[in-house]
């Protein structure tokens, strides 16, 4: 079993023409259900707030106004600047951090391996309203209260992404490991020369996760953020819902702003995504 | 000997793999153990204490969980979620394998449609809640549609109050739930089922088994760990469901669709009592680990791993 | 052996709870009062941390008005701390939990206020009133109570909520209906609602008499001589099974019965009380001042009217509104309690607050002076002062628990009731259960 992987193919079986055509109207419904909620973002984010309060949405309304305004009412740019070193350096360093670990839990052998791991999986379903206040007693004794320490280093510890990649770890073949063992290769060298280029898909699939779940990361921004230079977007589009009233408007507007960079991550990811699948068809071995 | 076997052997005779294994794992483990492992223990302790907004007031023993299991509004939370993971987990599942296997087809606009669905997941919550209550309002583009099919084929049914009565208000959460994350399921299936190793159809073709045999008999058994792995964490994710009804429904009507998560919000930041949350917590959580064991245990029969 | 070992851990785990617990206790106790921070250096101002709530443009209000106060006190600087309305209490109770008072605000704007006087982060502000003479008795009837713990007042309400009937007087005027009178009753109500409300040929309401929210319930419930607690702040048993309460309730939910009245639910999914005015799908709101400056901002011609009141009932309207309080941990409590008192003044925060048009004020010489009495709609402000004159407990419980029990057993309950699933005797009895046992579980009476 182990030792195939001279290719892996994305396509099983060529279809038939109606088989074809079938799929093409499943796929094209899903594709409006999935599509319909952005419309509807578009829309509101493109007129101004009485006019969607009244739902008058005559072509007369629609400006990019809005857009102008979300910056011109909330530093912004500021808000996007955090976002981006905060989501970009979590991603970087949590997936490091996470295949660490789980390189050592799917390929090492030591004792206590499944016990710490379980203990792991257990944590993972500790509810985060209840670690909300410790961590925030944490951090502020450790002096980071208002800074991007605060921001970054509590989430670089993912129980999650270890769980994701050792899951993924634990389904190459064992051969690789053997091999570059009996050339003398260290365990380090393993790690990073064979397991990581491997894991190219699983890696696309979890940094656009990972930076996804950060970039719209909210509860905990505001609580260990109190000047307005460290707020993150979420932080910033809260501001437009009130108590009495929202800003429609411009919490669409900001949410499509927001949505973009993310956006194009995946798009850039998915050819890269695509890249690390034909490299992991292992066809340079 | 297969070289199955030879490998584990290989793996045994190196003693120097205890301490790599402790290396390789200490950076994770130590943030680990400051920002996970304390932060819930300190958690245990609120729990079995009187805990107010400045801190410590005095041991209260059980008292917390005592109250707790009296607590109406406890168990209806804990219905609403136990609703949550019996809908949510195996239709995102079905939906997110029935999507990756059209998507893995040799068909054009595949990476479009791979697009589509995913940027739900990139999206932040809070605006797509707000825009599935425009959506699902009464008079919402829904209804609407709704009650044209229903015109249309003469059936004696009425449009849904979705949002309004407690019939129908987690179904719209989880309407939302799905939309927003059926996507990353998908991928992480197309991901799977990429890495199915193309002479395995070839064989069972030959052996002539058709479509849906090779798929469940090749495909299926091959993407278990991925199943596995999805089935846990969407498990996960529906235990502690919290911006959708928190955003789209505030857990309303009458505590419809409150879920414990909420309620364990509420309690700590509404009612500032932070003993009662983190009581709940803790039973939401011994509650969880029980189901986790089990299922470690259950997955050897139906998970299946190259590398063991 | 597997097991065996899972319960070392779970051992371990629990044992390194306690200590910790313990630990942390003594580590979370809220800092001493930092020895005198007063005016530490003639010349230098004193610095007081402002905290409330607001959206940008709120924000923008607020600061005006810290500005008018510096001019007047340039020994004092304000900062200020502004946080979104949902997110406020997360992030004010977290700062309160770290027990730091270099970071936690010096003024806060608060509700409820008893819940926090009890966790004794609120300073008490008896000494302080005593010692200035500052005059409660301009405060509208009732409104201190909510600001009080234990008798003693720990916070200053800025506003009180005056709900009046906004109508439509267009649309009063195409059905033609008589504008309301500053006494009408529940039955001249129910007149004018049936005469308001358009149907459709299946009998669904196109346009609504009235879009009231949910919330709007204690008022129905107090005019009719009902209650929700035979006490508000220290309770024995639920009174909503009492008939008057259950003939108020009745009273609301039949106007919504009979389509008279949008479902709260539904009023809350098409937009609030404020689009559905404006859009003219209701005739009528049930509201305070709030919206008076987006009507107004909009052209609406509409005016304000009295609640009805039932023929053998009374007028009543619940006093309770967000107070401005002062943090126990505060190192400038004296510059703290000029700002307060500048804030609560004729002439200082209450008046330009006034002006701006973003509060009804909490005193009375305020609402009688020409802040409030202007020449903008509505013309009828008289309605809003007999409103507010009528000011009297019974909307909130003054005690520590009730926002835990309003949020979690009441309004819940209400909501079923509002949405048609339960009938109003069933539904208010399965409430008093509940409002019950919760008394008893949180040792009441007291």
């Amino acid at each position: 079993m182990a030792t195939i992987g001279a290719s892996f193919s994305g396509s099983p079986t060529r279809l038939s023409t109606p088989a074809r055509i079938g799929l093409h109207v499943l796929l094209f419904l899903f594709s409006t259900i999935m599509l319909a909620p952005f419309a509807v973002m578009l829309v509101v984010s493109l007129i101004p707030n009485t006019a969607f309060l009244a739902r008058d949405f005559s072509p007369a309304n629609f400006s990019l106004q809005n857009y102008v305004r979300t910056f011109e009412a909330v530093p912004f740019g500021r808000y996007y600047i955090n976002s981006i070193v905060v989501a970009v350096s979590v991603t970087v360093l949590q997936i490091l951090i996470s295949s660490l670990a789980a390189f050592a839990f799917a390929r090492l052998r030591f004792r206590g391996r499944e016990a710490i791991f379980l203990f792991y999986l257990a944590t993972l379903m500790i509810p985060f309203p209840v670690t909300l206040i410790p961590n925030f007693l944490i951090v502020k004794n450790l002096g980071w209260y208002d800074t991007y320490l605060a921001l970054i280093v509590p989430s670089l510890f993912s129980v999650f992404s270890t769980f994701l990649l050792r899951q993924y770890y634990r389904g190459l073949p064992l051969d690789f490991d053997e091999a570059a063992r009996m050339d003398g290769a260290s365990s380090l060298r393993i790690w990073w020369q064979i397991i990581v280029p491997l894991s190219g898909p699983v890696l696309a699939t979890l940094s656009i996760f990972v930076f996804q779940g950060v970039w719209n990361d909210f509860l905990w921004p505001l609580v260990v953020t109190t000047s307005e230079t460290m707020r993150t977007i979420p932080v910033g589009l809260a501001a437009f819902v009130g108590q009495y009233s929202t800003a429609w408007d411009l919490l669409m507007a900001g949410s499509v702003i927001a949505l973009l960079p993310v956006l194009v991550l995946y798009v850039i990811g998915q050819k890269w995504f695509v890249q690390g699948i034909a490299l992991s068809g292992m066809g340079g071995r | 000997m297969t070289p199955h076997t030879s490998s584990r052997r290989l793996f045994r005779w190196r003693p120097d793999q205890q301490w790599e294994g402790y290396l390789f794992i200490l950076p994770s483990f130590l943030g680990f153990l400051v920002f996970i492992v304390l932060a819930v223990v300190m958690s245990l302790g609120i729990s079995v204490s009187e805990w107010g907004l400045t801190g410590f007031k005095g041991f209260a023993g059980l008292i917390n969980y005592q109250q707790l299991l009296r607590d109406p509004v406890f168990w209806q939370t804990s219905w609403n979620t136990a609703f949550y993971i019996v809908t949510i987990v195996p239709l995102q599942l079905a939906l997110g394998l029935i999507m990756a296997v059209g998507l893995n087809q040799a068909i054009r606009g595949a990476l479009v449609y791979r697009l589509i669905y995913f940027m739900p997941v990139v999206t932040t919550i809070v605006a797509g809640a707000i825009v599935f209550r425009l959506l699902l309002s009464t008079n919402g583009p829904v209804n609407s549609l709704l009650a044209s099919a229903f015109g249309l084929f003469n059936l004696p049914f009425s449009a849904p109050n979705w949002l309004g009565s407690s019939q129908f208000s987690k179904w719209s959460v989880v309407l939302l739930t799905l939309w927003k994350n059926t996507g990353f399921t998908m991928v992480v299936y197309l991901a799977a089922l990429q890495g199915v190793p193309r002479e395995l159809y070839d064989a069972a073709h030959t052996d002539g088994a058709n479509g849906w045999q090779r798929f469940r008999n090749v495909t299926l058994p091959l993407i278990s760990p991925t199943t596995f792995f999805l089935f846990i964490f969407q498990m996960i994710g529906a235990f502690q469901l919290f911006t959708e009804p928190f955003v789209m429904t505030r857990g309303g009507p009458a505590n419809s669709s409150l879920s414990v998560v909420q309620y364990i919000y509420f309690a700590a930041f509404r009612d500032i009592r932070m003993d009662k949350a983190a009581a709940m917590a803790w039973v939401l959580f011994i509650f969880i680990f029980a189901f986790t064991l089990f299922q470690n245990f259950m997955q050897k029969r139906w998970v299946y791993y190259e590398s063991e | 052996m597997k097991l065996k070992r899972m319960m070392g851990i779970g051992a371990l785990v629990l044992m390194m709870a306690l200590v910790l617990s313990a630990c942390t206790g003594v580590g979370l106790q809220p800092a001493a009062p930092a020895e005198s921070g007063e005016q530490a250096m003639a010349g230098e101002p004193t610095v007081i941390t402002w905290a409330f709530w607001g959206s940008p443009e709120e924000a923008a209000s607020h600061k005006r008005v810290a500005d008018a106060f510096m001019a007047e006190h340039p020994e004092i600087q304000i900062e200020v701390w502004n946080q979104p309305w949902d997110d406020y209490f997360t992030k004010i109770q977290a700062l309160w939990a770290s027990g730091d008072a270099k970071v936690i605000p010096d003024v806060a704007f608060l509700w409820p206020t008893p819940r926090y006087a009890a966790e004794g982060v609120l300073e008490n502000l008896d000494p302080y009133i005593e010692a200035s003479g500052y005059n409660l008795d301009d405060y509208w009837p009732g409104l201190l109570e909510s600001a009080k713990f234990e008798g003693s007042v720990y916070g200053f309400p800025r506003d009180i909520e005056a709900n009046v009937i906004y109508y439509n007087k267009d649309m009063f005027d195409a059905a033609g209906v008589a504008y309301p009178s500053d006494d009408w009753t529940w039955d001249d109500f129910l007149a004018a609602a049936e005469a308001l409300t358009q149907k459709d040929a299946n009998g669904m309401t196109t346009v609504y008499a009235l879009a009231a929210e949910g919330g709007k319930w204690t008022k129905w419930v107090n005019q009719n001589g009902g209650g929700i607690l035979d006490d508000y702040t220290n309770p024995s048993t639920c009174m909503l099974t009492d008939p008057a309460s259950v003939a108020g309730i009745q009273f609301f939910a039949d106007l919504m019965e009979q389509g008279y009245a949008m479902r709260p639910a539904d009023l809350n999914q098409a937009g609030g009380d404020a689009g559905v005015f404006s859009s003219g799908q209701a005739a009528m709101i049930l509201q305070n001042t709030s919206r008076v400056s987006a009507f107004n901002a909009a052209g609406m011609n509409y005016d304000v009217a009295p609640a009805p009141t039932p023929a053998d009932g009374k007028r009543w309207n619940g006093a309770g509104g967000a107070a401005w309080v002062m943090s126990s941990g505060s190192d400038n409590k004296d510059a703290a309690w000029t700002f307060i008192q500048w804030l609560q003044s004729d002439g200082g925060g209450q008046t330009l607050y006034t002006e701006a048009g973003e509060i009804f004020p909490a005193l009375q010489s305020v609402a009688n002076s020409p802040a409030f009495m202007t020449d903008q709609p509505p013309a009828n402000k008289q309605a809003i002062i007999t409103e507010a004159a009528a000011s009297d407990v019974g909307g909130f419980g003054y005690f520590p628990e009730w926002g835990e029990l309003s949020g979690s057993i009441i309004e819940p309950g209400m909501e079923a009731i509002w949405a048609g699933e339960v009938d109003v005797e069933s539904g208010l009895a399965d409430i008093c259960t509940q409002v019950d046992q919760f008394l008893a579980d949180n040792e009441y009476p007291k």
